[in-house]
């Protein structure tokens, strides 16, 4: 492929694609730049990823590195943006920042090029200005940029609503319903969170997800159960926790080995909330989905037991 | 409010003294020093945490545990980059788990960007004492922390040519004087007579020894408990040992504001936490030709485990050898030894063949 019929940008289908993709995908396409999506995600691209990575990183790092090696050479540039903070204690996991040096220096002997888009609101850049001087260095001029940034975040926020409303709507339904937390780039993840929702799904049991809320709802609930709790995506995951306990018969906690914010918030939440039954599960490259089945169906009988005991 | 507090902070390298300084002479309040840290103080921690959690964690828990068991009625917790901010609240939550009783003074908490809260953490720990006195006991604790960070760096640099014995049991009284040291004459005192001992003990150090740069987490790389006294090891292999991450050098002289520009070329953007710090001094190290480096990191440290990457292009650049150490509550001396040998071997073979 030459230069020019190659697509402008590709996108990791990982991580905070997971949590920013529309806006991304929108923001790209008012302006007008083509992108190249990297493929649903597969073992194959886990273990390439497993290779790359530090062997000491998370499941979710190694995830996004795999996804970067399909762009390679398959693009002019690989789009990886940097998410630090909001504010000054709204915060995101560390890694979010190192993520684009990271792969730069991973992938430096391909030639490839990499470009991010640095969101720092302690350093003077919030979304919509960091957004506006990525669409600048893309060539746009700054209007056309902050109207693309403004469509883009519409389109997030609206997926967002449909999020909250469908989540809604599971929540009336009759049955043994379940909780699931954890990062969407985990949960919604083809190959990692998947499989455990498809389990949980043929058993016949509702599960709810806890990273489908409003934002700043489940912020807010959070605030108040751990006020020291500054990541971002963790309060919404914790909020999210504490907003829909109450309508579940059971939790489970879906993390990434060894994940650095989950390590903490998780060990939390299952010492401050009671009453309600909590799975662990913690995914990591090497055991795949081997022994978690058993888990989920021993974690269902107990589920089971506990509602007909009640009745 | 309890009119007689007794407070205690945990362990973190030497920087105790500081730290007591400050409660006893600016707030005038009675400060517990939890033990030493020991194997004890790891396996407390370590079965009381959650394990994915890092290590600096699991140590700064169990040395809290041996507080409160050493008669402690107050623990502070300091935060800072990463998950440090978020030490404290789950700790005491631990704490009160395994049926403590004792006041908790999470600074996480009043860590907000707002001027208004230092205050609000300062008036937390001793209502009644003047902010002026606090005020001065900060800045002579500074003091005392720069002298502290300069006497060790300078130790370590020369304690493995020192035929006598002499230089440990200088820094070792050193120390000691300022666990001691009650006013700002005291500190400078016991700063001054360190640097007169050192002067007066002749070393055999031959003109051009290997060198080789420590970089690693603000906890493991300055607690010489958790990196199993790392520095010690190799300066008794004839090792002139450098390490520029210190509080001084990070936090009270700051002398590098242009950093992360220095660096972009390996690392445009902060990598979280100690990351930008960690690269320009091993970019610095290998500048000056040293023979090599190590990194110190705690198991499960993320900033740590991302900047390394960058350390390996950086060493492919320089030429200079990288040693990697994790360390967890199952490193051992012996294991330690063997890598720390290994990697002495390599460097010194490497200067007879490129002489
Ligand atoms: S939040 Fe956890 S899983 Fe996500 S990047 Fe950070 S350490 Fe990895």
């Amino acid at each position: 492929m030459s230069e020019q019929k190659m697509p402008m940008i590709g996108i990791p289908r990982a991580m905070l694609y997971y949590r920013y993709g529309p806006l991304w995908e929108r923001f790209f396409q008012v302006l007008g730049v083509s992108t190249l999506l990297s493929p649903p995600s597969s073992r194959g691209i886990l273990e390439a990823g497993a290779r790359l990575a530090p062997d000491e990183s998370c499941l979710s790092l190694k995830m996004l590195m795999g996804h970067v090696e399909t762009l390679i050479g398959r693009c002019n540039c690989i789009f990886i943006p940097r998410y630090s903070n909001y504010g000054y204690t709204e915060l995101f996991c560390t890694r979010y920042e190192g993520i684009y040096d990271q792969a730069r220096n991973i992938f430096r002997s391909s030639g490839q090029r990499f470009i991010t888009c640095n969101i720092d609101a302690q350093n003077g850049f919030p979304e919509a200005k960091a957004f506006e001087q990525f669409g600048v260095e893309l060539g746009f001029t700054a209007k056309e940029s902050r109207r693309a940034w403004r469509e883009a975040s519409r389109a997030l926020e609206q997926r967002k609503k449909a999020e909250d409303r469908s989540q809604k709507e599971l929540a009336g339904k009759p049955g043994i319903k379940v909780l699931a937390a954890g990062h969407s780039y985990i949960l919604s993840d083809p190959y990692l969170g998947k499989p455990i929702l498809d389990n949980l799904d043929a058993a016949g049991v509702v599960t709810l997800r806890a990273d489908a809320l409003e934002p700043e709802t489940a912020r807010k609930a959070c605030a108040r159960f751990s006020p020291t709790c500054r990541w971002i995506v963790s309060e919404e995951i914790v909020g999210g926790v504490l907003l829909w306990k109450e309508k579940a018969d059971g939790i489970i906690l879906v993390s990434a080995f060894p994940c650095g914010p989950d390590s903490m918030t998780n060990e939390l939440l299952i010492r401050r909330i009671r009453g309600v039954p909590i799975l662990t599960l913690v995914l990591d490259a090497q055991s795949g989905m081997a022994g978690i089945e058993t888990r989920i169906e021993s974690f269902l009988d107990i589920i089971r037991f506990q509602k007909g005991a009640m009745v | 409010m309890k009119q007689h507090r007794k407070v205690a902070l945990p362990r973190y390298g030497e920087y105790n003294c500081a730290l007591k300084y400050i409660v006893e002479q600016g707030f005038e309040t009675e400060c517990i020093l939890p033990p030493p840290l020991s194997r004890r103080t790891e396996d407390l921690g370590a079965r009381n945490s959650p394990d994915l959690v890092c290590t600096p964690f699991k140590t700064t828990l169990g040395s809290m545990i041996e507080a409160l068991e050493a008669g402690a009625d107050t623990i502070i917790m300091v935060h800072g980059a990463c998950r440090l901010n978020y030490f404290g609240e789950l700790q005491e939550q631990i704490l009160r788990d395994l049926g403590y009783h004792f006041d908790f003074i999470n600074l996480s908490l009043f860590n907000t960007g707002k001027k208004r809260d230092i205050l609000r953490a300062l008036r937390a720990i001793n209502p009644r004492r003047s902010m002026i006195r606090a005020g001065r006991s900060l800045y002579e604790a500074a003091r005392m922390v720069e002298h502290l960070d300069d006497t060790t760096s300078f130790y370590y640099q020369n304690c493995g040519f020192d035929p006598t014995g002499q230089y440990r049991k200088i820094y070792w009284r050193f120390i000691s004087d300022m666990y001691a040291a009650q006013s700002l004459p005291d500190i400078q005192e016991g700063y001054r007579n360190a640097v007169r001992a050192f002067e007066d003990v002749a070393l055999s150090k031959p003109p051009d020894p290997i060198r080789i740069g420590i970089i690693g987490d603000y906890y493991t790389v300055m607690d010489p408990f958790s990196n199993l006294e790392i520095e010690q090891k190799l300066a008794d292999m004839g090792v002139e040992v450098h390490r520029l991450m210190n509080i001084t050098n990070d936090m009270l002289r700051n002398s590098n504001k242009n950093k992360q520009a220095k660096i972009r070329e390996f690392s445009e953007f902060s990598m979280g936490a100690s990351s930008t710090t960690d690269i320009w001094q091993a970019q610095n190290f290998a500048e000056r030709n040293f023979d090599g480096l190590i990194q110190v990191k705690s198991a499960c440290c993320m900033p740590e485990t991302d900047i390394m990457p960058v350390l390996a292009n950086l060493s492919q650049d320089y030429k200079i050898p990288v040693l990697y150490l994790t360390y967890d509550s199952q490193t051992s001396d012996v294991g330690l030894m063997t890598r720390l040998e290994a990697f002495y071997d390599m460097v010194e073979m490497r200067r007879k063949v490129t002489l």
